[in-house]
């Protein structure tokens, strides 16, 4: 059997796959101890450990660890001269106007900054050889002294030529044997030191949380029985043996939404649809990514905490637009949707425990798409009046009446979410209109519809469950690895070559990797190449197929970059500027075997022929339809409202809904 | 009518729009002063040429962009403009800041009508004028580099090889990077008017142009809002620049902020003459320093910024003053001046609302230039630096962040190494004992030591608090002073704090910012901080012990 348990904040997912039956559990988180929700989830689902032949793990301890500043006491090594980069950071303020203004605090405190005298230049020449004396003499007995639980080392250009922090690394574990490094020309081989200090520090502070994490986690799987391959998910999309994240603790960061967007891939990979806009609306945010031809964007860097993280994630925008967003009137009189929320406690009025704040959700009881009988399959009653009171005081200040006010709300909330994708298509470059709309979370299908109508895109994808699509992506992820490393050379008639030769090395490397994690068989590669025109300093990653690197020219390549840049910027530089070649990221995955058909988990509900629903300013009847009992081939036409277990998709007049052949069900606008 | 919602939307969609145009200005630059320090702007106009929304990330160049506009106008009415159109100032005697900061605006056409401009400003590298990146003996403006006054330039006829793109190249000493810089501030107009565009389309201009009102009205009312909350009445406030660079001594500025109900005027009477250096500053820049200082202080961070937030607040210098000079006076460390009428502002504000007000930061602008004439011509490479930030009620000054009034970013080490082999840098650091103390202290200030590689490079720079310091504020200490120095033979030479100097390989030069100054009584500064500060080494022990002792 093949089991993948996913843990939010909120609660806990489990998609069991035996035989091509699936189960579906949602259980609540325990954030204090999240392996014990893992464990409550397969008991829940009846599931013995000892029948699990592949069980692949989802969590938020990495990333928790680092906002709850619950990380190891670690070390901070830099070249002499500059062992405040993590306190110096990039000098600028992220709001301008803020006199109080306070920087990200770094994971490590001053006074365990260290500093060693070398020096290497940006070629990768020796500048200044390492003082080991001075290691020995004062470095080892600070590092003894201070006792910690992780050593982070970041030297100067270490991204250009690693000898000096091979060898201190080599110096430091001969000293003081079993301590965890990290070493910044592994984690982030890249240029800009403090980019690469601050993922150096941040993975050498949660390793050992991570490590000790997986410790508990692997004992009881082996006391229960368990004897399967076990793996967990990273923030690239991918996932790696357990046993490999104990040395690459920072690829576990944010790998909840990158689980989710991997799931909604295979899911519209089912009904044959590759270029995608997802959107998973969950209770206090929404994450937006883009996917164009069934591979997810990479971006090369992301931030938790305000500290920068250098390591390739889901390139996935977040806005603070979910189920629990606060619906509230500044002081300018603007209606707003969010950032803050009503969170789970008190939550939204509607829920009943005390919120009289309007949310989202309340919106949504409001205008009718969310049935107070029909929330989580009828098992959790909704107080109607609760969220009408919520509305009165801004209906009021607005001049609209309740139910008005609440499809204003829904509104913005839409708003929020189409800026939000936004950002990941036009501004890039790329055109909504060309994908089709993935909603998940329990919030997302309430709202897609709308999202498409504002973006000019005709085809919804709903998947089965879509409450539960991460922990499903946690299943069908592939085992995978990306790495990015600075490589900078002009494009001119040598460049192919290099990159034939660089990608050789990796290749390689990649092979050798995959075999020790005893994953065997073919393999799969992806290449970016980073490009600027000289001078630029941000670079615009074109894609190339590892394939077609033996005949490809640097023509090919530099059309190609003018392509894109035209493409983000509006202009392709003027004609004899250069260009030159920056960085290399590598991607490599073990494909997995398809996995059976999902289905809609059944509810017993009875329900109604039509309910009101307040759409486009004014009341309409909407049909009621189960989810999953909508057979293929079955359509509902709008307005309408499709209700399943974990979630409510709302079909608005002028749509149709029909479940096709895959499970998944397509919604269209008709005409 | 625009109805609430839609009002909402577009508000937001427009701010959006305007950050967009702020990451591609900087996303396609070529300088490290556009491209890493983010020393640039942008902004939407409406169609009368008033800020509606702007990307938040130079202060400065943002609180009077609308006013930069108007001369441009006045020349150049929009119904005039044609399709590939756009305005272009620099000049500071027509309404712009100084010469390196140049201005483009382009209209935005929808149905053949006008209804906006997209706006962007760059610091640029060089611009010409009597030395590379910075001229610190400049005695009048047409030694800065070259004056753009309001300009009509066409894409089509002057631009792509024409007559105004070249006549623009062959006066920078890096037209690489000036040039692909000017190109970054094109892409990112065009794509603010594409999105302005767009909303057009899809909503109709009329509400668009409604929204673009609504949102200054609204900002405008915020301001109102925040101003009503200020008692009535008039304060006055002064801060000190050390010198005119040539051995003047300390020149005043002087602020006096007159509350009335919800508007504010602030008048610079008193403020010292100009000068014959570089530290006056054109009044648009005046304009902004004043609005910045009293949005800061007064309101919530998240109101948007446009000429709505003008609207309340009347700004006065006297003309001939340094806040204020005379044509052809020289501009190019207007932002010290400004930094002190900032000051001046605030220790006015400090008065009014005490515990919305902040300490003095170091609150200098430190340009830093190396440059190098090689073979292959000039190499250019200027920083701009902040210092340790003023501590506010409840709040510790930031350590080591760039000043109120601006906010690039630093140059990683790593990209000087790869962009320039005249210097390396060596050390790169906090200072001990440089913050302000305080019952919450200012933030430390940093150095950075630069390794000369060759004979024949120069070091220009401006500074200012090498004499002076950053106040403290209702018994906080002061921060520590600048300096500039280099280390040469094992002799140290000691640089004014506006200068510039002939380098050989060998010397290493090392440029010392100052802290902010601290709020309230350093004796009631919680124990435990003292001990986190003096443990990590930003306060020394004996340090430690005379705050405690008061």
């Amino acid at each position: 059997m093949r089991v993948g348990i996913e843990v939010g904040g909120t609660f806990t997912d489990l998609v069991a796959v035996e035989r091509g039956e699936v189960r579906v559990v949602k259980v609540p988180s325990t954030p204090r101890s999240p392996d014990i929700g893992a464990f409550n989830a397969l008991e829940v689902a009846g599931i013995a450990p000892g029948a699990v032949t592949d069980l692949v793990h989802g969590s938020t301890v990495a990333t928790n660890a680092i906002l709850e500043r619950r990380g190891a006491e670690i070390a901070f090594i830099a070249t002499a001269g500059f062992r405040d980069i993590l306190f110096m950071q990039r000098h600028d303020r992220r709001q301008i106007y803020d006199l109080h203004y306070r920087k990200p605090v770094p994971p490590v405190r001053r006074r365990d900054c260290f500093e060693v005298v070398e020096r290497i230049g940006s070629g990768g020449e020796v500048l200044l050889a390492l003082d080991e004396e001075t290691v020995r003499r004062d470095l080892i007995p600070a590092l003894r002294a201070g006792g910690y639980g992780a050593v982070a080392i970041c030297l100067l250009s270490a991204y250009a030529e690693p000898v000096h922090e091979k060898r201190l690394r080599a110096i430091i574990a001969d000293a003081i044997p079993g301590v965890r490094i990290a070493c910044s020309h592994e984690v982030a081989p890249e240029f800009r030191e403090f980019e690469r200090a601050s993922t150096t520090a941040l993975s050498a502070y949660v390793q050992p949380v991570i490590d000790g994490y997986l410790d508990r986690f692997e004992a009881a799987l082996g006391k229960a029985g368990f004897s399967g391959h076990f793996s967990v998910m990273q923030s690239n999309g991918g996932r790696i043996p357990a046993v490999a994240m104990r040395s690459n603790a920072i690829s576990a960061l944010l790998s909840g939404p990158a689980a989710g967007v991997v799931g909604a891939i295979r899911q519209a990979g089912r009904s044959e649809r590759g270029n995608l806009i997802t959107f998973d609306m969950g209770g206090t945010s929404t994450d937006v990514a883009l996917v164009r031809d069934g591979l997810p964007s990479l971006a090369p860097e992301t931030e938790v905490d305000g500290l920068p993280i250098r390591t390739p994630v889901l390139d996935i925008n977040t806005v603070g637009a979910g189920g629990g967003s606060l619906v509230w009137i500044d002081d300018g009189g603007m209606l707003r949707v969010g950032p803050r929320s009503a969170g789970a406690d008190p939550g939204p009025a509607c829920y009943g425990r005390g919120g009289t704040q309007p949310t989202v959700t309340d919106a949504h009881v409001v205008r009718g798409t969310i049935r107070p009988d029909a929330f989580l399959g009828g098992g959790m009653k909704l107080d109607a009046n609760a969220a009408h009171k919520a509305f009165e005081s801004i209906a009021g200040r607005l001049g609209m009446n309740v139910r008005e006010a609440a499809a204003a709300a829904i509104r913005l909330a839409v708003a929020n979410i189409v800026r939000a994708i936004q950002l990941v298509s036009t501004e890039r470059g790329r055109d909504p209109r060309d994908y089709a709309l993935l909603p998940f979370g329990g919030a997302g299908p309430l709202l897609a519809a709308e999202i498409a109508e504002e973006l000019g895109i005709r085809e919804i994808l709903v998947p089965p469950n879509p409450g539960v699509i991460s922990a499903l992506g946690l299943l069908s992820a592939d085992y995978a690895m990306a790495q990015g490393v600075t490589r900078r050379m002009p494009l001119d008639n040598d460049a192919p070559g290099a990159l034939l030769a660089e990608h050789g090395r990796f290749r390689e490397a990649a092979g050798r990797a995959f075999a020790s994690m005893g994953l065997e068989g073919a393999l799969e590669h992806t290449l970016e190449v980073d490009m600027r025109f000289v001078g630029q300093a941000f670079e615009i990653p074109v894609a190339v197929d590892p394939g077609h690197l033996p005949s490809l020219t640097a023509a090919d390549l530099g059309d190609r970059f003018a392509e894109a840049h035209q493409r983000v910027y509006l202009h392709g530089g003027e004609p004899g500027r250069t260009v030159e070649l920056v960085g290399l990221r590598f991607g490599v995955r073990h494909p997995l075997e398809a996995l059976p058909e999902v289905r809609e988990r059944a509810s017993n509900l009875s329900r109604p022929e039509a309910a009101e629903v307040t759409t486009g300013g004014r009341v309409v009847a909407a049909r009621l339809a189960d989810a999953a009992s909508l057979l293929e081939g079955e359509a509902v036409i709008g307005p309408a409202l499709v209700e399943g277990y974990s979630s409510t998709t709302w079909v608005p007049p002028g749509w149709r809904i029909a479940r096709d052949g895959a499970g998944n069900m397509l919604m269209r606008k008709e005409g | 009518m625009l109805d609430p919602v839609e009002y909402a939307i577009l508000s937001q969609s427009l701010i959006a729009a305007a950050r967009e145009m702020g990451v591609k200005l900087i996303r396609s630059a070529y300088s490290t002063i556009l491209r890493e320090a983010r020393d640039g702007s942008a902004a939407l106009l409406d169609a009368q040429g008033n800020t509606v929304a702007q990307a938040e990330l130079i202060p400065m160049q943002l609180g009077s962009i609308g006013r930069i506009f108007q001369p441009c106008a006045a020349m150049f009415p929009p119904e005039t403009l044609e399709e590939g159109d756009f305005l272009v100032i620099n000049d500071p005697y027509s309404g712009g800041q100084h010469l390196q900061d140049v201005f483009f605006f382009h209209p935005i056409f929808f149905e053949g009508q006008v209804i906006g401009f997209a706006a962007s400003v760059a610091h640029h590298l060089d611009i010409g004028g009597g030395s590379p990146g910075l001229n610190a003996s400049a005695q009048d403006l047409y030694a800065e580099g070259i004056i753009i006054p309001p300009m009509k330039v066409n894409m089509q006829r002057d631009w792509h090889g024409g007559g105004f793109q070249r006549l623009l190249r062959a006066n920078v000493r890096v037209p690489q990077q000036t040039m692909g810089d000017f190109d970054a501030q094109i892409a990112a107009n065009n794509v603010g008017a594409l999105r302005v565009q767009e909303l057009a389309k899809r909503y109709g201009v009329a509400k668009v142009t409604e929204t673009m009102a609504a949102l200054q009205d609204y900002s405008e009312t915020r301001m109102r809002a925040a101003i009503r909350e200020v008692p009535d009445g008039t304060y006055k406030g002064e801060a000190f620049l050390d010198d005119d660079g040539l051995g003047s001594g300390p020149l005043p500025v002087r602020a006096t902020v007159t509350v009335r109900g919800d508007s504010i005027e602030v008048d610079f009477a008193g403020t010292a003459p100009q000068v014959r250096t570089n530290v006056n500053a054109p009044f648009a820049s005046v304009i902004s320093s004043a609005v910045s200082c009293l949005k800061g202080a007064l309101t919530s961070p998240d109101i948007p910024f446009n000429d709505g937030s003008l609207r309340p607040i009347t700004v006065k210098a006297p003309k001939g003053s340094l806040l204020n000079p005379n044509h052809p006076a020289p501009v190019r460390a207007r932002m010290i001046s400004v930094s002190r009428a900032w000051n001046a502002v605030m220790a006015a504000v400090a008065q009014a609302a005490p515990e919305k007000a902040i300490a003095q930061g170091y609150d200098t602008t430190t340009a830093f230039c190396l440059s190098y004439l090689g073979e292959k011509g000039w190499s250019v490479y200027l920083e701009v630096y902040g210092g340790g930030y003023g501590a506010g009620f409840g709040n510790d000054g930031c350590d080591a962040v760039d000043n109120p009034l601006s906010n690039c970013s630093n140059t990683p080490v790593e990209a000087m190494d790869q962009d320039f082999s005249f210097f390396r840098v060596t050390d790169y650091s906090l200072r001990m004992d440089s913050c302000g103390a305080g019952q919450w202290r200012g933030g430390a200030g940093f150095q950075r030591s630069y390794e000369i590689l060759t004979d024949n490079a120069q070091v220009a720079h401006y500074s200012d608090r090498f004499e002076g310091h950053a106040a403290g504020l209702f018994g906080g200490g002061p921060g520590a002073s600048g300096s500039c120095e280099i280390l040469r033979d094992g002799e140290v030479i000691r640089l004014r704090s506006k200068d510039a100097f002939q380098l050989r390989r060998g010397d290493v030069v090392t440029i010392r910012l100052g802290g902010g100054g601290g709020y309230g009584d350093p004796a009631l500064r919680p124990p435990e901080a003292m001990r986190r500060d003096a443990e990590d080494g930003i306060v020394s022990a004996e340090r430690a012990a005379a705050w405690a002792a008061g």
